[in-house]
């Protein structure tokens, strides 16, 4: 018998040899076996059909499936928000106001309004009847409680200071009053919001979510624990929101929409990695598949079973490289010039052009009343050559000699396409004698270094629309009035008397034609003076199942849930997939 | 007695240490944590009244001094029938009740969740210490029995195929091999769900197999490797081969004698992983969307969450230091000559 622990021929070196190279290639094939399942997957499993033909009548019922890689920080529209968190308020809570589906205001709990007083006063009559998700009505009170609540110095609200306009607002928010004045109950279903100055854009601003009424269980102060109840189309039942987890939605049969929304629920999965999203929904048990790679998404644009079952939601988001005109080398307009003329934005988008559209001036596409007179930026190589020039810092691409003698640090952080874009930048930039230095930082040494007065000379900088209206985008990122020491909006720290005339004019013109000329001068002296180089704007890319219907891009809230409908073949299919809701 | 004092005294040492270390890291790193609890879009003037509200416009000396004094302390029951609606207990967490008052733990508040932090901690504890403890059998039970049957058939074709086995295990990275198991298990065959943590206890064990198995065949591997060689260097002693001479059946000379040496440097390593794993095994819960400490964790270090950021910390350093503190015991009890 052969002792344990002993090899048969501890000296037969060939025979070694021999079993290493065979385990080499056993570890190459059990590798390859592994990957293959995961990397070679084939072509998209079909769409799951709908039950009718595309012109069915939208019929109730169903449950619309949706996913998202993040998770919402608060579902109360007083709190701290973000772009989901949007989805859902938008969903929950019913303003006076609201923007239809190509962001134009139209009434919603008011169902008129007058502006008096040379645009300082806003009244509003509401529609009587509307209930709320608790059953009782709203009222003119509600809506003067709900905006105190939401108002309240106590109330950790990331939109307030948008309300800065209203009277009283200064002693409101410093505690020196108990109540907000500016905010008046003229009657059961007539309420006036009475602000300091006239501001054209206060409808809009209005129709954001934050001062959207909220049941009288929210009390008249913040509060974390609070179960959000609205008079919005869907309403949260008890336990429906598990945070990190899920969010469930259902129908407020009250809503006072009659026959609206069809969907009997809408339910969210949330923290879900995109290869699972992807997996679940060509199961079947995800409706809309929104998070997705650019493989994945090159592959749904070339699959004809799958043509016609996407969705290009609004540019909403302007992406630009901010110059800091503080800072040299970028205190010289004409070096700006240069970069703004220097990067050819086509290589920009083609680094994932279902999202991006290329971007020459300081207003998204979907933004209202843009001015597309405006010429804005535009790559030309010889003229970028000149403004070096110009500036000083002749270069001479033949002999790759001159341009700035120093390289300019470019702080970015570890987000897939800003990876990709800075690279770009770095390319273009030294074809004009412009080095970059690429410094990957964390997230939020990065929001420190580029919103700090001399923290960075040159970053990426992005703005989402907080509103469709040009103020949200051009008071924030260009008015010297955004230029703080930290957590300064104008990341460019740019200045100038005659950008901020147009824009304070522009927020008092109540002529919108010559409120939106306004606008288009203050974007084409910004263009010129080039604080950014604009170069993408991005938007989501949706891919549905055939039978989600009447599924459409909403310029403001990015899709429009309260429309749609869903008409499966053979009703909800059982989820194997996933973990069950409540 | 008094080497057992003496232990408790550094392992509390360790855990203060590691705690002021990570809440001055905290307080340092640059950028605003007001920003991020605010939104990168807030404006500064909202961004500001956010600080205050968040208390972050206190010194960070005094932020600490609270965090210590707040940790453990008695007040008035804050849960139960009676429980007194305080605000000043508003962050707490009872511990030990005693009749009207309870012992607190008091992490302070989430900047992002705007939650008791002991409150978040204490639901998804449980949560990482059930994967950590599936995972970890996974790995134990795997690792022990094919560890023991290689080193008992060494040269076999057992033993050869473990030779290229054990270094893919090792070697195929976790995130990939969860969205194997996912395609496989969830995707492919139905068999199992694709993640999650469910809602019933039923479909909590039904979504623990994916992340559990996961975690399973990365350790397995090590564990297989490490009881292997440990076999391997004892079998061939003196004092087993006595064991023999005396008439112990192979079985018992293993059992009793061989393994139970080889288990010291395993128990050492379950011990160090278990507590690492109970801190969040930050892919696997990622990748499964199994809402633990690591995911907990892991959003909290991007978004300047400090509050949970400690309080993770505090209960990980503790899960580490006190599984230390039973292996050194186990060990002691498994090898008398470390008494």
């Amino acid at each position: 018998m052969r002792e344990p622990g002993r090899p048969k021929d501890p000296c037969d070196a060939n025979a070694r040899a021999t079993s290493g190279v065979t385990a080499v290639v056993l570890a190459v094939a059990a590798a390859a076996a592994i990957a293959l399942p995961l990397g070679c997957r084939g072509p998209l499993a079909p769409p799951v059909p709908a039950a009718h033909d595309p012109e069915v009548a939208p019929r109730r019922g169903g449950t619309l499936r949706l996913a998202s890689m993040g998770d919402p920080r608060s579902l109360d529209p007083a709190g701290p928000s973000d772009a989901l968190a949007l989805q859902a308020q938008q969903l929950l809570f019913a303003g006076l106001v609201d923007f239809d589906a190509s962001a134009r205001i139209v009434p919603d709990l008011a169902e008129r309004w007058t502006v008096e007083d040379g645009g300082r006063t806003y009244r509003f009559f509401l529609r009587p009847g509307v209930l709320m998700h608790d059953g009782t009505e709203l009222t003119a009170d509600d809506v003067k409680r709900s905006a105190e609540r939401s108002l309240h110095p106590a109330t950790p609200n990331p939109n307030a200071s948008a309300f800065r306009g209203l009277a009283g607002f200064g002693a409101f928010v410093s505690g020196r009053a108990d109540h907000l004045v500016g905010v008046a109950v003229d009657g059961k279903y007539e309420v006036s919001f009475h602000l300091d100055d006239p501001d054209a854009s206060f409808l809009s601003i209005l129709a954001m979510h934050t001062l959207r009424p909220v049941c009288r269980s929210a009390g008249t102060r913040y509060d974390d624990a609070w179960a959000p109840c609205g008079a919005g189309p869907f309403r949260l039942p008890p336990g429906g929101w598990r945070r990190g987890i899920s969010l469930r939605l259902v129908r407020h049969e009250g809503y006072f929409r009659p026959g609206l929304p069809y969907l009997d629920a809408v339910e969210w999965t949330f923290d879900a990695p995109v290869t699972a999203q992807l997996f679940r929904f060509e199961d079947g048990a995800l409706d809309v598949l929104r998070d997705m790679s650019q493989p994945t998404q090159a592959r749904f644009l070339a699959d004809p079973r799958w043509r016609g079952l996407g969705v290009a939601e609004a540019d909403r988001t302007v992406f630009g490289e901010s110059m800091n005109t503080r800072m040299p080398p970028f205190d010289n307009v004409e070096i700006r010039r240069a970069v703004a003329a220097a990067i050819d934005r086509e290589h920009y988008r083609m680094l994932k052009p279902a999202y991006m559209s290329t971007l020459t001036q300081p207003l998204p596409p979907a933004m209202p009343g843009r001015d597309p007179s405006v010429r804005g930026q535009s790559y030309d190589y010889a003229a970028a050559l000149d403004h070096m020039r110009k500036a000083g810092y002749p270069y001479d691409p033949v002999t790759g000699t001159g341009g700035w003698p120093r390289p300019v640090v470019y702080p970015l952080y570890d987000q897939g396409l800003l990876a990709y874009t800075a690279q770009v930048l770095a390319q273009e930039l030294a074809r004009i004698g412009i080095r970059l230095e690429l410094r990957m930082v964390s997230w939020s040494a990065f929001l420190a270094l580029q919103q700090r007065e001399g923290g960075a000379a040159m970053s990426q900088a992005n703005w989402e629309m907080d509103y469709p209206d040009p103020s949200s985008v051009l008071d924030p990122l260009f008015g010297s009035a955004s230029i703080g020491p930290e957590s300064s909006y104008n990341t460019a720290f740019y200045a100038n008397p005659a950008v901020d005339d147009r824009l304070i004019r522009a927020r008092r013109e109540a002529d919108p034609a010559r409120r939106m000329a306004l606008y288009g001068e203050a974007s084409r002296i910004i263009c010129d003076e080039a604080p950014w180089a604009f170069v993408y704007a991005y938007h989501a890319y949706d891919v549905h199942q055939p039978y989600v219907r009447d599924l459409a891009p909403h310029a403001a809230w990015g899709l429009d849930v309260v429309h749609a409908f869903v008409d499966r073949a053979g009703g909800d299919l059982p989820r194997h997939l996933g973990s069950p809701l409540p | 007695m008094r080497r057992a004092a003496r232990r408790l005294l550094w392992s509390a040492f360790v855990v203060w240490a590691v705690v002021s270390i990570v809440f001055v890291v905290d307080a340092w790193l640059p950028g605003d944590p007001a920003r991020f609890a605010a939104g990168p879009q807030a404006r500064p003037a909202d961004v500001a009244r956010i600080r205050e509200e968040l208390g972050l416009n206190r010194p960070p000396l005094v932020r600490y001094a609270r965090l210590w004094r707040r940790l453990l302390h008695v007040g008035p029951r804050t849960a139960g029938e009676g429980a007194a609606a305080d605000r000043a207990h508003a962050t707490c967490v009872d511990v030990l009740p005693l009749g009207a008052i309870a012992v607190h733990v008091d992490l302070g508040r989430s900047f992002q969740y705007r939650q008791p932090v002991a409150r978040l901690v204490a639901a998804r504890a449980p949560r990482s210490l059930a994967l950590a403890a599936a995972g970890l059998a996974l790995q134990l039970g795997a690792g022990l029995a094919v560890g023991v049957l290689c080193a008992t058939r060494r040269g076999s074709w057992i033993d050869r195929a473990f030779g290229f086995v054990t270094p893919l295990g090792l070697s195929v990275p976790m995130f990939f091999s969860g969205l194997l198991f996912q395609y496989l298990f969830a995707y492919e065959w139905r068999l199992l769900p694709f993640d999650g943590f469910g809602v019933t206890l039923a479909d909590h064990l039904r979504g623990l197999v994916l992340p559990a198995l996961t975690l399973g065949i990365y350790g397995a591997a090590y564990y297989a490797r490490l009881v292997r060689d440990e076999l391997r260097a004892i079998l061939p002693e003196d004092w087993v081969r006595t064991a023999r001479a005396k008439g112990a059946s192979g079985r018992r000379v293993l059992a009793r004698h061989a393994l139970r040496n080889a288990l010291v440097p395993v128990a050492t390593a379950v011990g160090l992983d278990l507590g690492v794993l109970f801190g969040g095994s930050i892919v696997t819960e990622t990748v499964f969307r199994w809402p633990g400490l690591g995911d907990l964790s892991v959003k909290a270090a991007v978004n300047r969450d400090g509050p949970v950021i400690v309080g993770c910390v505090v209960v990980t350093s503790i899960a580490v230091v006190a599984s230390n503190l039973a292996v050194d015991l186990l060990c002691a009890r498994l090898d008398p000559r470390l008494r």
